[in-house]
């Protein structure tokens, strides 16, 4: 099976076929963590497929190392991008209702994991983090690389976001 | 014990919580876009070749007056219609909008092309 450096190179001289399998093999880390940082499945798959177009004209710049940690750093910046376009949206607009990446009743409404609903519940640094570095599988220090957060900073966080998810979910199992 | 080993057990629920999201639907989603972006790159670069390329055809006329014994009633006809055009866009600032709205469309393509 061919690497993903071997095949991002051959993405970077124009082969789409190179990028379909990248896209098919990172595909469900994206898209969970753009879901998780959003809180919605629309929102998030939006950000997944703008991360990808991003990362289809950036390729040329992925200069070795972890792919994943690469595409989830897009990812992150991609979020934060369209958190604070809608940040703009709803101060212009006086009279909007302010629930940023509010989820809708429909999805409310769906049954969701507990573990996902568990998730929401931390505070969005903690949730952030968790996101990043338990769900997306990447490591404090690539972590602290994406966001350009203090090493510490993204530890203590994580222990935090991890401590509070099993609480939350203790209490989820009790009931 | 690394830190990550602390918590294997959550990222492994998040994992099975992932995979279960299909593959295919958006792979083919975004390789779409990846398709149609090209396609829309490839007619805008094509639109500005075939601009530069008149350009310079239209250049060469007052060219070929100059070098070759062509006949100069149809270089004079040519190089006057290319003056009334000129002058005719000059009047009219609404030309002069056009042609900056399609440089600026160009430009942003241009920027816009993959590192």
């Amino acid at each position: 099976m061919r690497t993903d450096p071997d095949l991002a190179a051959d993405a970077a001289r124009g082969s789409e076929s190179a990028l379909a399998e990248l896209v098919r093999r990172h595909q469900a880390r994206v898209r969970g963590m753009a879901r998780r940082l959003t809180g919605t499945a629309s929102d998030g798959d939006d950000i997944a497929q703008a991360t990808f177009l991003t990362a289809w004209q950036k390729i040329g710049t992925y200069a070795g190392g972890t792919f994943a940690a690469w595409i989830c750093t897009i990812c992150y910046r991609e979020f934060l991008q369209v958190r604070r376009r809608q940040k703009m949206e709803i101060e212009f607009d006086e009279t909007a209702e302010i629930i940023p990446f509010g989820r809708t009743q429909a999805e409310t409404a769906n049954d969701q994991m507990d573990l996902s609903r568990a998730l929401e519940k931390l505070p969005e640094a903690q949730r952030i983090c968790v996101t990043l570095c338990v769900a997306a599988s990447l490591s404090h220090r690539e972590a602290a690389e994406a966001t350009g957060w203090p090493l510490g900073t993204i530890k203590s966080h994580v222990n935090r976001g991890v401590a509070a998810l099993r609480k939350h979910l203790a209490a989820t199992e009790v009931a | 014990m690394r830190d990550e080993d602390t918590y294997a057990d959550l990222t492994a629920l998040f994992a099975s919580e992932d995979r279960a999201l299909e593959a295919k639907p958006f792979t083919d989603d975004v390789m779409g876009r990846v398709r149609a972006q090209g396609r829309m790159r490839k007619l805008l670069l094509a639109v500005t070749g075939i601009a530069g390329a008149l350009l310079a055809a239209s250049q060469l006329p007052k060219l070929l007056a100059d070098t070759v014994g062509l006949d100069t009633s149809i270089t004079t006809s040519i190089v006057q219609a290319q003056t009334d055009m000129t002058a005719l866009a000059s009047a009219n600032p609404l030309w002069l909008g056009v042609a900056a709205v399609v440089g600026l469309s160009l430009f942003a393509v241009a920027a816009m092309e993959r590192a």
